[in-house]
């Protein structure tokens, strides 16, 4: 006789699994090239063959660490940014294209493609550049109140939205109605523009999420969170938003009046505190990681139970949607990199 | 995971902070450090990361000061902490201008950072010279100095003796919990400095009550250095008509004005004072504590008896200036080779002091808390920093607690074993009512 009702969710199929040695700070999935570039602890960048596993290249990139990979949508280069004073641009191949300096001594903490591929937005200490495809400078606003936090570029490549203590800036790069200032009296950490441009989303230093309507001119405040939130997810609706800040996986829904006095929905599996969450493209599944090494995979609009799930050795670091396939790369703090089978 | 100790290097501009950061990343004591600054200093080391970085000062928006911490640390620790090769200790230092406050409570307050950091120490540096121009008009430099586990008093040669005791008084008059340490050029033992988190506690609560209330029953103590023999204690007539007086050996290098030294006055005192008429005798093996009994007219002369020649200490409940009083060697004046007044009461009259609580018998757990976060909830914004070691009834071991402003963590020590059991407890703030608490103390009491 088997048991049917007390089994746990089944073991995500592992495509491959690489050690690249060091704490993957940042990764992501060059589309047209069918690359893995992942951003580690002590500067390097390596290049994963997506579907053999195999290491393409490595490169130091960074003086200090890598802090974020971001390809670009159109395939064909990536873009990474470290503990140092310029962003860089790179072939899939691991060539450098070029260095997008930023404006005196501070690490480019932040560098973000447009959706469109026309632009990359790069931030280091207060100030944010817009650059086109070949490396020009096509605005360079003046600098924000603290050091930037984060970047988010409107879903359709039209504007670029930045958090920093005191608020949310935004800047038109084309012809496109956005608010100048969104004031806040708090320190944002991170930013997620809902894919129908309709909502900005912040996670705060405060343990709270805070959010803001950009047609009704409204905005809320979820608090209550036991710890800080950082991860924010949209569903490819606009529907869900996932937050990181607990043990459970937090998700506010936006349908109808919204969230606003309702009950958010908790999914409950992980013994850690959540670090990362990531929506699939298509079909409503969620990704969500922890410092218990577990990546669970979740179908949050039919049931609150996880439905898949994988272990890796360390705290979860960055999760990955393939764009196109049914694929998820997942990364650990002790250099552990899976490219995981989904549903 | 071991965590990993942050020292935080505060002082006005010209203390010398620069300077005992270049001796820390010099020094070869094998350590990798990271060094995070908000100054420009000239600095020229290989085996340290230097990060410069605008201080960034975050409240909160429920707009409680307590909760105010330093962004732009969240955000470079973060970051510096996704590398294999770890750093080995992280050094913080400040702007002349900072409160350590914010730095210090982003240790207690984000969640990453309190995971993977311990706050080791707050090292402040006070400019002998200059700490004047700043100590009466600045907040920013009376809480660095409240806020400090490690108080340097720097470039102590362009200052006299008598100054830099008079500084030493007015900072531990402020904070008693911190060590202090004398530098001409910043020239302390790094160890004094560094890891200093393991025994601060023990040296802050190890104070005794009666020292952090520097409310002294005397007015001046003088160190003489004297041979074995006999001397004459001769004064002439003066305000009062008695006056109480405590003499004491002391250690070869021991000052009287000491607070240690000033401790054991304070106990010797404390004893009922035999009165001595005039011509009669003094011994200063006894350690006693007497009554000069001064209404006759004239001149009045003490023997005094010298056991062993070596240091020997005076305190008078006047200043001797007020009777004339001299110690006589066959005829011959013999001063003090150092002496202070000590003022009753606050010299300053600083908003800024130290409070430490002593019980001996054992504290019930669940009414100390709701009286720690009752007292910290309503007066934490004047209470810089709190420590304690504590003994709750039915546990084994020792509790220790710390604080800055509201923001407590406590956690359970090693065993008592032999040692005795009490609780000590210290509070640095600005207006502490000693009496409320010295009661809300004793409440907790099993």
């Amino acid at each position: 006789m088997t048991s049917t009702t007390k089994q746990g969710p089944s073991e995500l199929a592992v495509l491959w699994q690489s050690e690249v040695g060091d704490y993957v700070a940042a990764a992501a999935i060059v589309v047209d090239g069918e690359l893995a570039v992942l951003g580690l602890g002590d500067g390097a960048i390596v290049g994963i063959d997506l579907g053999t596993g195999r290491e393409r290249f490595r490169r130091q990139a960074h003086f200090g660490g890598v802090l974020c990979v971001s390809p670009s949508p159109t395939g064909g280069q990536f873009a990474t940014c470290g503990s140092d004073p310029a962003a860089k641009v790179w072939t899939s191949d691991g060539e450098l294209v070029r260095g997008l300096p930023g404006s005196g001594t501070a690490w480019v903490e932040h560098v973000a493609w447009s959706p469109t591929g026309r632009h990359l937005a790069t931030a280091a200490g207060r100030s944010v550049r817009v650059w086109d495809a070949e490396g020009r400078i096509v605005a360079e606003p003046e600098a924000v109140e603290s050091t930037v936090t984060a970047l988010a570029w409107r879903p359709d490549g039209t504007a670029i939205a930045a958090t920093c203590y005191g608020g949310v800036r935004f800047w038109s790069v084309e012809a496109s109605a956005v608010p100048l200032h969104l004031a806040w009296k708090g320190s944002l950490l991170s930013v997620a523009w809902s894919p129908d441009a309709k909502i900005i989303a912040c996670a705060s230093q405060d343990r709270s999420v805070h959010f803001w309507r950009l047609d009704a001119q409204a905005d809320s405040e979820m608090s209550g969170y036991p710890l800080k939130p950082k991860a924010l997810a949209w569903d490819s609706e606009s529907r869900l938003l996932a937050t990181s800040g607990d043990i459970a996986a937090t998700l506010w829904d936006f349908r109808g009046k919204g969230p606003e006095g309702s009950t958010p929905i908790q999914l409950h599996a992980h013994t850690g505190a959540i670090t990362c969450l990531a929506f699939s493209p298509r079909k409503g599944f969620l990704a969500s990681g922890a410092k218990d090494a577990a990546v669970v995979l979740w179908e949050p609009r039919r049931q609150p139970r996880p439905i898949r799930h994988a272990k890796l050795r360390g705290e979860i670091t960055t999760l990955s949607w393939h764009p196109r396939k049914r694929g998820l790369l997942a990364t650990d703090d002790r250099g552990t990199t899976c490219f995981l089978e989904t549903l | 995971m071991k965590k990993i100790p942050v020292t935080v290097l505060t002082g006005f501009l010209g203390s010398g902070k620069t300077t005992l950061l270049n001796r820390i990343l010099t020094e070869n004591h094998g350590q990798r450090i990271a060094v995070i600054e908000n100054e420009f200093g000239e600095i020229g080391i290989d085996q340290a990361l230097v990060i410069n970085a605008d201080e960034e000062v975050f409240e909160m928006n429920n707009g409680c000061i307590c909760c105010t911490v330093r962004g732009d640390l969240i955000r470079i620790l973060g970051n510096l902490m996704k590398r294999r090769d770890k750093f080995d200790r992280i050094l913080v230092e400040t702007t002349g201008l900072a409160d350590p406050g914010p730095v210090a409570q982003t240790f207690f307050v984000d969640d990453d950072l309190k995971e993977l950091f311990t706050l080791d120490g707050i090292v402040t540096l006070v400019d002998a010279k200059h700490v004047h121009l700043h100590i009466d008009q600045s907040s920013e430099c009376k809480e660095q100095i409240a806020f400090a586990d490690v108080l340097i008093l720097n470039k102590t040669d362009l200052v006299s003796p008598a100054e830099l005791d008079a500084l030493e008084r007015r900072v531990t008059g402020m904070n008693a919990m911190a060590k202090v340490l004398r530098a001409e050029n910043a020239d302390v033992p790094l160890a004094q400095v560094l890891d200093v988190g393991g025994f601060d506690l023990e040296r802050a609560v190890s104070m005794k009550p009666t020292f952090l209330e520097p409310e002294y029953p005397f007015e001046w103590a003088g160190t003489f250095e004297l041979g074995e023999g006999r001397y004459e204690l001769v004064l002439d007539e003066g305000p009062d008509p008695s006056m109480d007086l405590a003499i004491t050996l002391l250690d070869q290098v021991e000052r009287a004005e000491s607070p240690a030294a000033c401790e054991r006055a304070v106990r010797v005192w404390s004893k009922e004072a035999p009165v001595v008429a005039p011509g009669g005798s003094i011994d200063a093996g006894a350690i006693a504590h007497l009554r000069l009994a001064l209404d006759a007219a004239g001149v009045k002369r003490f023997a005094v008896r010298v056991p062993r020649s070596g240091r020997v200490g005076i305190y008078t409940q006047h200043l001797p200036a007020e009777f004339q009083m001299r110690l006589l060697e066959r005829g011959e004046v013999r001063s003090p080779v150092s002496e202070r007044e000590v003022t009753p009461g606050h010299t300053h009259d600083d908003e800024v002091t130290s409070v430490g609580l002593h019980l001996d018998g054992a504290l019930d757990g669940k009414k100390l808390n709701e009286w720690v976060s009752r007292l910290l909830s309503e007066k934490g914004t004047d209470i810089f920093r709190m420590k304690g070691i504590l003994n709750i009834e039915g546990a084994s071991s020792r509790f220790v607690v710390q604080g800055v402003h509201m923001l407590v963590t406590g956690r359970e020590d090693r065993p008592w074993d032999a040692q005795p059991r009490a609780s000590d407890l210290v509070f640095i703030g600005r207006h502490l009512d000693r009496q409320a608490l010295e009661r809300g103390f004793e409440r907790c009491l099993a």
